[in-house]
C-alpha cells in the first residue's frame, strides 16, 4: 500500500515494557501531515503509552518511532529539538506554578527557540486572546479554573509553533461543565489544520473531528478506520463490546 | 561576680565586634559553600549515574553520621597530611572545609527532598516543550523546590551559624574565641551572654529575611 501524503510520525512495532507488564505489544501506525487521529479504548490497553512514546516521554522497550523521517532517540540531545515540533498536552495539564500564565508561554520559545522577549510576548497574547484568556496574562495558574489551566496548556504548547500536537485525555480531569470549552479549542485547531493525535474518552467529539479513529485494545491496534465506519459498522467484536459500553 | 555585662561589654567591644565578623565570614563560607556543594551532591544522588548516586550517597551517610567535630579535627590534622598544599594556607582553610562538606551533606539531603517533592508532571510539561535537561532543572524543578524546602534550608543555615562555634576550638577568631581571651583576665560568665545574645540577633535576622523571602515565593499561591 503506497500512500502519496506526508508520514509525520511512523511507529514500528512499537513495543513497551514496564517490567514484567507488556503494555504494548507491537504498533506499527503512520500519522500523515494535516490527520487528526482519536485514540480510544479501555482504560490500562495502552492508548496514553503509544502517545507518550511518540515524543519519548516513554522509551519504547523495542521497535522506531520516526518523526519527519528521523528516528527519535531518547538519549541523544537532538530529542529536545523534535520536542520542540511535537507539541503535548496532559490529563493533569501540567502548568507551571511558579510563572504567571505569559510566562509560562514565553519561557519555552525565549529560552529553546531564543525568540526575542517582546516577540514572545505578542505572540502569546495573541494565542491568549484565541482561548478567551488574554485578562489572565499576569495571573499566576492557582487562579484558574481546571479549564483555562487546560486551555493555558494548549496555547503553551501552540506557542513552540509545533508540526504536530498530542492531547492525553485533555479533558478526563476537568469538571463537566469545562470539557465544552476545552474540546472547542481542540476542534479549532485541528480545523485549522494542525496535525492531531488525541487520546480521548470523549466519543461525540471523537466522531466528530476525527479522520481516522485507532481502537487500542490490550496493547495492539485492535481496529482502525473512519469515525463512521467504526463507530456504526465495528469490525472487531472487541471494538462493538467497548463502544457498547462507552456510548 | 566580678563587674557587670554592661561593663564587659563597653570595655571589650571590639573584641566582640571581631569575633561577631568571624562568626559570619565563617557561616557565610558554610552556607555558601555548603549550599553549592548540596545542590551537586542532590543532582548527583538523582542523576540515575550509579557510580556518581553511589559517592554520593556515601558521602551524605558518613558526613552526616560522624561528629562535626570529629570531622573537623580529622581535617585539621589529617588533610594537611595527604594535601601538601594545605600546609601553605592558613589553618582555618581546613576547618572551613571540614564546615563546608559537613553543612554541604545535610543541604543535599533536603535540596533532593526537595526535588522529589516537585510533581513528576512539571518534568515531563517542560521536556514535552522540548526545554532541555538542564533547563528544565534550573528553570521549572529548582524554583519549585526551592520554595519547598526555604523552611528546612532556613533551619540548616541556623544550625550552621551555631556550629561555626566549634571553629573557636582551632584557635580561629570567632565569636567563642572572645570567651577564651576574657577567660584569661577572669571573666567568666559575663561573655558568655554577650556572646549567646549575639548569635541570638544574628539567627534572629536571618529567620525573618526567610519569612520575607517566603513571602516573596509566596506571590504564585
Amino acid at each position: 500500500m503506497t500512500d502519496k501524503r506526508n508520514a509525520l510520525i511512523r511507529t514500528v512495532d512499537l513495543k513497551k515494557n514496564f517490567n514484567d507488564l507488556e503494555v504494548l505489544k507491537g504498533i506499527s501506525e503512520t500519522v500523515y501531515q494535516g490527520e487528526v487521529v482519536c485514540i480510544i479504548g479501555p482504560s490500562g490497553g495502552g492508548k496514553s503509552t503509544f502517545l507518550r512514546c511518540l515524543n519519548m516521554l516513554e522509551e519504547p522497550t523495542s521497535g522506531e518511532v520516526y518523526f519527519d523521517d528521523e528516528k527519535l532517540d531518547p538519549k541523544s540531545t537532538d530529542i529536545d529539538r523534535h520536542r520542540q515540533k511535537i507539541g503535548m498536552v496532559f490529563q493533569q495539564f501540567n502548568v507551571f506554578p511558579h510563572l504567571t500564565v505569559l510566562q509560562n508561554i514565553t519561557l519555552a520559545p525565549t529560552l529553546e527557540k531564543k525568540i526575542p522577549e517582546e516577540e514572545a510576548k505578542q505572540t502569546a497574547m495573541k494565542l491568549l486572546k484565541q482561548v478567551g484568556l488574554e485578562d489572565k496574562a499576569n495571573e499566576y495558574p492557582r487562579k484558574l479554573s481546571g479549564g483555562q489551566k487546560q486551555r493555558l496548556a494548549i496555547v503553551r504548547a501552540m506557542a513552540m509553533e509545533p508540526e504536530v500536537m498530542l492531547f492525553d485525555e485533555p479533558t478526563s480531569a476537568l469538571d463537566p461543565e469545562m470539557v465544552k470549552g476545552v474540546l472547542e479549542v481542540i476542534k479549532d485547531l485541528a480545523e485549522s489544520g494542525m496535525t492531531c493525535v488525541i487520546v480521548t474518552h470523549e466519543m461525540g467529539f471523537a466522531k466528530e473531528v476525527a479522520d481516522r479513529i485507532i481502537f487500542i485494545d490490550e496493547g495492539v491496534v485492535a481496529e482502525e478506520g473512519n469515525p463512521e465506519e467504526l463507530f456504526n459498522h465495528p469490525k472487531n467484536p472487541r471494538t462493538a463490546e467497548f463502544l457498547s459500553q462507552v456510548l | 561576680m566580678g563587674p557587670s555585662i554592661l561593663d564587659v561589654l563597653t570595655e571589650y567591644w571590639p573584641l566582640f565586634l571581631k569575633g561577631a565578623l568571624g562568626t559570619l565570614k565563617y557561616a557565610a563560607i558554610a552556607v555558601a559553600g555548603g549550599t553549592l556543594l548540596g545542590t551537586l551532591v542532590a543532582l548527583m544522588r538523582l542523576s540515575g549515574n550509579r557510580i556518581l548516586s553511589t559517592i554520593a550517597t556515601v558521602y551524605a551517610d558518613v558526613l552526616r553520621g560522624t561528629p562535626l567535630l570529629v570531622q573537623m579535627y580529622i581535617a585539621y590534622f589529617f588533610l594537611p597530611l595527604v594535601i601538601p598544599a594545605l600546609n601553605n594556607v592558613e589553618k582555618e582553610v581546613t576547618v572551613l572545609i571540614a564546615l563546608a562538606l559537613n553543612s554541604g551533606a545535610y543541604v543535599s539531603e533536603i535540596i533532593r527532598g526537595g526535588i522529589n517533592s516537585v510533581d513528576a508532571g512539571q518534568n515531563e510539561a517542560a521536556r514535552s516543550l522540548g526545554l532541555s535537561a538542564t533547563h528544565t532543572m534550573t528553570k521549572i524543578i529548582l524554583p519549585q523546590a526551592l520554595k519547598n524546602i526555604l523552611p528546612s534550608l532556613a533551619n540548616e543555615y541556623i544550625s550552621m551559624i551555631k556550629e561555626t562555634s566549634m571553629a573557636g576550638t582551632f584557635m580561629l577568631y570567632e565569636l567563642m574565641y572572645t570567651r577564651t581571651i576574657l577567660a584569661n583576665k577572669y571573666l567568666s560568665w559575663q561573655p558568655l551572654f554577650i556572646i549567646a545574645g549575639i548569635y541570638l540577633i544574628m539567627t534572629l535576622v536571618l529567620t525573618n529575611l526567610v519569612k520575607l523571602l517566603e513571602k516573596r515565593f509566596s506571590v504564585s499561591d
